[in-house]
């Protein structure tokens, strides 16, 4: 029998039961839509956080933060997000300090700069009284800053000062507006009271100096991750050794040549090997490997649950298909004693559950695509991470190939026993049966 | 022996279990069937003409003794080749067995497909088949707008459609009214005037006599072989 037949007759058994068809592909298509929506929410996200790093940390750019731990990466994050202090605690720590950026300088011709940046946790007053925490009250040279992070470093209001007088400040889009609606707390041009709580005596102190605002940034979104960020305040670095009464550096920024992973990597090493083993050093690049790791995870435990639904499915396919062997039972005798062979009886059945599997992954994969932006526009406007979120979901192209493969094989698999039960029917029996 | 033998039986014997009951359905039963005969086999039932009618339909193997089928020994080939050798055989049942969903056409066309002729072919077929049997204007209606004489002329026409060595028909007219059983039973005898070879397994006495030659089978065994 000539494959184009096979389909034909299989279609006319299907097209019979309608209803009956219809029911088992939304098995298929339920299965296969919760995998494939999963899949491109989870892929969507790690895209919007991939996408928000590499804002918050230019590719081309290193960290370099006291403490060695086991988790580089790990103790790096710790750094980035919190007020400077990176835990990794109980691990050895060396101290860096503001001017190491010239012994860093040397290290490699791989490095074009090196910048200290000394950051702490404190508070903002604004001319009414009003005080509000920021996440860091960051002391940079502004030049350098400005030229590690070109794209990011950038005034909306006001102007960022090259020979900034001690009291000349920078802050973050969030310092201004904290609530991104319009709601002003400070903007350039106004005189603030910086308080930062000395925790190094006892009784602890509150130590306050009053700045003038010379620029607001442009908003950045992402993390902050070593580079500038919303939430933060920038001083002169001079103005933070006075001010916090220190000269270690919380981190040290590296800028590279280019962002090749090579480059990354054996600068990374260098500087690793330099200060012994006791510094950490985070780059965009081995975060965005160890987050890739942590996706891939996710996905798969996912996927993996939405699997069962479509394996749901699948003994679905088996008793829907046991059910019309059973009520086919005489036709298939009338096919044998026509002459057809028990391979082509296979291959019948097989057909009808390829036709099921394929219209409810292609269904599925639809549904699956249309509920992913359903859920990321609700939870882009519910707002996860304080909003600074968006998710767009991605759907891969292998991501598809592989559920359409998986709803057909899932669907072979299950009729597999039904469709051999068939053709091994005798057709003696076959045609005595009513 | 003859070249035109289309079905030779010798000492053909086939035993069922029943549970664990061994039940001889056939006890030696042989037979020559020549091509352009016209047989009946007539038996009350459990005289083992149904057995034998599974057997030279090649739907059955024998327990023992030899059956040639168009000249080759069923008892030696494998499903698939006694699927092959299916294809040589028209097959007209009591009860139609046509594919209710199936179109007159498409079920003649399906003997076809098996065999894997082409599509237009097959409908050429089957059109100029249904013309013969009387059912040029019927050939898009389907079984269940059919009557029972409609839908045994269409089991006909399929039967005939892959031009089989011989039709082998299982009480063609038992589920037919008696005026339109007469109009089958000069089909069949027309078609065997053209040459078409005939054996037909009935009980009916009236119907066996309308072929050239009755085997009378009896518990397992041929009785008597008579030219009528």
């Amino acid at each position: 029998m000539k494959i184009l037949d096979v389909f034909a007759y299989s279609f006319s058994a299907i097209k019979l039961r309608k209803l009956r068809a219809a029911l088992t592909t939304l098995g298929v298509v339920i299965g296969i839509a919760a995998i494939v929506a999963l899949l491109s929410i989870t892929q969507g996200l790690q895209a919007t956080i991939t996408d928000q790093l590499e804002r918050g940390l230019a590719a081309d750019t290193l960290i370099v933060i006291p403490g060695s731990s086991a988790l580089g990466g790990g103790a790096g994050e710790g750094g980035g997000f919190g007020g400077g202090e990176g835990f990794g605690g109980g691990s050895t720590r060396a101290l860096l300090y503001i001017n190491y950026t010239s012994q860093i300088n040397s290290l490699s011709p791989n490095i074009v700069t090196s910048l200290a940046v000394i950051q702490k946790s404190g508070y903002i007053q604004n001319g009414s009284g009003i005080t509000r925490p920021v996440t860091s009250i960051v002391g940079v040279d502004f030049a350098q800053f400005a030229n590690a992070f070109p794209t990011t470093f950038v005034a909306a209001s006001g102007s960022i000062p090259t020979n900034p007088a001690d009291n000349d400040i920078v802050v973050g889009a969030r310092v201004s507006y904290p609530r991104l609606n319009g709601t002003l707390f400070v903007q350039a041009g106004q005189d603030v009271t910086l308080i930062w709580t000395n925790n190094t005596v006892i009784p602890f102190v509150n130590e306050t100096y009053t700045a003038h605002i010379s620029a607001v940034l442009d908003r950045i979104g992402g993390f902050g991750l070593g580079g500038p960020s919303d939430t933060s305040v920038y001083m002169p670095l001079s103005q933070a050794e006075k001010f916090f009464g220190t000269d270690e550096a919380d981190m040290i920024i590296v800028k590279l040549k280019s962002s090749d992973l090579d480059v990354v990597n054996s600068t990374s090493t260098t500087i690793t090997n330099y200060f012994g083993n006791q510094v950490s050093v985070i780059s965009a690049t081995a975060v965005q490997s160890l987050l890739s790791t942590i996706f891939s995870t996710v996905s798969l435990f996912l996927g993996g649950i939405a699997a069962i639904s479509l394996l749901v499915a699948g003994i679905g396919i088996m008793n829907i298909m046991i059910v019309s062997l059973i009520e086919r039972t005489r036709e298939i005798g009338i096919l044998k004693a026509l002459g057809m062979k028990s391979r082509t009886v296979l291959h019948i059945f097989l057909t009808e559950s390829i036709i099921i599997g394929l219209m409810g992954a292609i269904i599925g994969i639809a549904s699956g695509w249309v509920l992913a932006n359903v859920v990321a526009l609700f939870l882009g406007r519910g707002g996860i991470i304080g909003s600074a979120l968006t998710i767009t979901p991605i759907l891969r192209p292998e991501v598809m190939l592989g559920a359409l493969g998986f709803g057909v094989g899932i669907s072979v698999i299950f009729a597999l026993y039904p469709a051999w039960r068939a053709s091994k029917l005798k057709p003696v029996e076959a045609l005595r049966y009513e | 022996m003859s070249m035109a033998l289309v079905v030779e039986a010798v000492d053909l014997k086939k035993t069922y279990m029943l549970g664990k009951i061994p039940v001889e359905a056939l006890r030696g039963v042989s037979l020559k069937v020549e091509k352009g005969d016209f047989l009946s086999v007539l038996g009350p039932s459990g005289s083992g003409k149904s057995t034998l009618l599974n057997l030279i339909g090649a739907l059955d193997k024998p327990t023992e003794g030899k059956l040639l089928i168009d000249g080759v020994d069923v008892s030696t080939l494998s499903d698939n080749q006694l699927a092959d050798l299916r294809r040589k055989i028209g097959f007209v049942f009591q009860f139609f067995n046509l594919i209710p969903r199936f179109t007159a056409r498409d079920n003649v066309e399906l003997s076809m497909s098996i065999v894997g002729k082409s599509k237009a072919e097959r409908r050429k077929r089957a059109e100029e088949l249904l013309e013969i049997v009387g059912l040029k204007d019927r050939m898009d209606h389907k079984p269940a707008e059919l009557s029972g004489g409609q839908q045994q002329r269409v089991a006909i026409a399929r039967a005939l459609a892959n031009d089989p060595r011989f039709l082998l028909m299982d009480e063609p007219t038992g589920n037919i009214d008696s005026k339109t059983a007469k109009e089958i039973i000069s089909l069949i005898k027309n078609l065997n005037e053209k040459g078409v070879t005939i054996i037909m397994v009935t009980h009916d006495q009236h119907l066996a006599r309308e072929a050239k030659r009755t085997v009378q089978m009896f518990d397992g065994v041929i009785s008597s072989d008579v030219v009528n």
